[in-house]
């Protein structure tokens, strides 16, 4: 690296450096990873060797003795929970935080009920919702539902707020209610940073996956882990949280390639 | 159309405007008791940055962006009516365009049609026509697809007027319009708004900081003074324009510079912010 890029936030690296910068650091940490199982100095019971784990993700993938996919399985239930509830999130999530951004009287009425719980945590509120909405399908959805709202309405919220009073007060002028002045100025422009939302809100029920399917689960890749970690099966553990986090990145990923398509016009601050 | 086909007056009296301290211990007097009467014709409102030339601009338009009672005191009067909110007669011009960056320039030039308000004043057919009009007028017809981020400052700027000019308003109120533009497409932004201007002659209020834009558009030209804004100099000229480069070297074009900027002098030296106690 020379002098001119190496303490310099601004400068310009091309995709072909940043994804060999990236591949590189991961491949230097499997091989340690692999370094250290193969030296035998940390048991496999605390940290399987990478071989073991891919063995152990053929396994999961295709279970040839009983003809199934624990994988497959796992992944569909645990999908179809985030989308259940990321549909909430979004039905509910997003009108409410718009209508928090459009009326500061709204905002102070709700604020003190909704930002407390982004530094809350959530997962201590799980018992709470087994005693109100028992152990089912409801209770983790809602679950993920409550654990990424709270992150989603605060940044709708916001999204609203950041847009540059010049277009409210231009709508106004030209005859806007102030309601088709939100609508029509302040809305359409606030529309990238709510999508910003929804993937962070996305991301967020990711992470609280394998919480909501601690309790009571039969499918779903938290309770796959919780399983396996069961029998002590520290291989798996490691294929499931892998799977995880790939799926975490490629929704990521998607959600970003989508956004961008959708609002081409959003200008790079 | 003659100058007689739009006759519209605006009327400020007494205007007053003063804003509560942040901290909370007295008010800041903007603008201090304005009367000034404005007819047809461009009308130039000259002072230096931050004076409350916006403000009283605000008023004419009738827009509170604020939550405070604008004017505090004295009134505001279109054709002898008094102004509180925003009117069909006054469209406003900002200095930062307030394009959607989301529509086109033809979308945002039809934008005022998406409101209830003018949908149920104009037809579908007659803003369709109004676009194209408007389109052509301000040259922007061959960009009618583009997005404000494909355009430049001054195209901006432009589908900004043509979304005012498109409501044909008797009233065309400008926040210092080009001050973020490059000399040369400041020019170019000048010649256009004169061009529309004598096609369609109607009332222009124009605020700007810059006295050689005063003197090359103006019909009128008021000079304010800084806080509290109060009405240092109010002068004609009658120069028709377009005017050309031998007038503003001339002497009595260089006499008014020297007399806008001796103005402007005397306001800045006292500058200090007035406070009064309540």
């Amino acid at each position: 690296m020379s002098e001119l890029t190496t303490w310099n936030p601004y400068a310009p690296l091309s995709a072909q450096t940043t994804r060999t910068l990236g591949i590189a650091a991961v491949a230097a940490v499997l091989l340690l990873w692999a370094v250290i199982s193969a030296t035998g100095l940390v048991s496999p019971n605390k940290l399987p060797a990478p071989w073991q784990v891919a063995k152990a993700f053929g396994y999961l993938a295709w279970d040839g003795e009983n003809g199934r996919s624990l994988l497959l399985n796992a992944t569909l239930w645990s999908v179809g929970r985030v989308l259940a509830a990321g549909a909430l999130v979004v039905a509910i999530g997003i009108p409410i935080g718009v209508l928090m951004g459009a009326s500061p009287r709204l905002n102070a009425a709700l604020s003190p009920l909704i930002d407390p719980f982004r530094s809350a945590p959530v997962v201590a509120l799980l018992p709470i919702m087994v005693m109100w909405f028992g152990i089912g399908e409801w209770m983790k959805v809602l679950f993920l539902f409550v654990g990424a709202v709270v992150y989603l309405i605060p940044m709708v919220r916001d999204a609203v707020r950041a847009v540059p009073q010049a277009y409210w007060i231009s709508a106004r002028d030209l005859g806007a209610t102030p309601l088709e002045a939100v609508r029509h100025a302040v809305l359409p422009l606030a529309m990238p940073r709510i999508a910003d939302a929804v993937i962070v809100a996305v991301s967020v029920m990711w992470t609280y996956i394998t919480v909501a399917e601690y309790v009571n689960a039969r499918e779903g890749l938290g309770q796959l882990i919780q399983n396996a970690r069961r029998f002590s099966a520290m291989d798996q553990v490691f294929a499931g949280i892998i799977v995880i986090i790939a799926f975490a990145l490629l929704s990521y990923q998607l959600m970003r390639y989508v956004k961008s398509r959708m609002y081409p016009w959003e200008t790079k601050l | 159309m003659s100058d007689s086909a739009n006759p519209v007056s605006i009327e400020l009296k007494d205007i007053v405007q003063e804003y509560p301290h942040k901290d909370g211990t007295g008010v800041l007097r903007v603008v201090d008791g304005i009367s000034l009467s404005l007819q047809p014709g461009i009308n130039m409102l000259l002072g230096p940055s931050g004076c409350g030339k916006s403000t009283i601009l605000h008023m004419m338009g009738g827009v509170r962006p604020i939550g405070v009672q604008t004017p505090t005191s004295g009134t505001v009067l279109i054709d002898g009516k008094a102004c509180v909110e925003a009117h069909d007669d006054a469209v406003m011009v900002f200095q930062r365009y307030a394009n959607r960056p989301d529509l086109s320039v033809e979308e945002n030039v039809a934008f005022p049609f998406r409101l209830k308000h003018w949908r149920a004043r104009v037809s579908a057919a007659e803003a369709r026509q109004r676009i194209e009009e408007t389109l052509a007028a301000v040259g922007l017809s061959a960009h009618r697809k583009h997005l404000p981020s494909q355009l430049s400052g001054g195209q901006n700027q432009r589908v900004a007027l043509a979304r005012a000019l498109v409501l044909r308003p008797r009233i065309l109120l400008m926040d210092e319009p080009f001050g973020a533009l490059d000399a040369q497409t400041r020019a170019e932004m000048q010649q256009l708004l004169v061009q529309i201007y004598e096609h369609n002659p109607c009332l222009v209020v124009f605020v700007t900081h810059d006295v050689t834009e005063a003197l090359t558009l103006g019909d009128r030209v008021i000079v304010l003074s800084t806080q509290p804004a109060k009405i240092a100099d109010d002068f004609a000229i009658l120069e028709p324009r377009p005017r050309s480069v031998t007038w503003q070297r001339s002497t009595e074009a260089v006499r008014m510079e020297e007399r806008i900027l001796a103005q402007l002098h005397a306001a800045s030296t006292g500058r200090a912010s007035l406070r009064v106690s309540v």
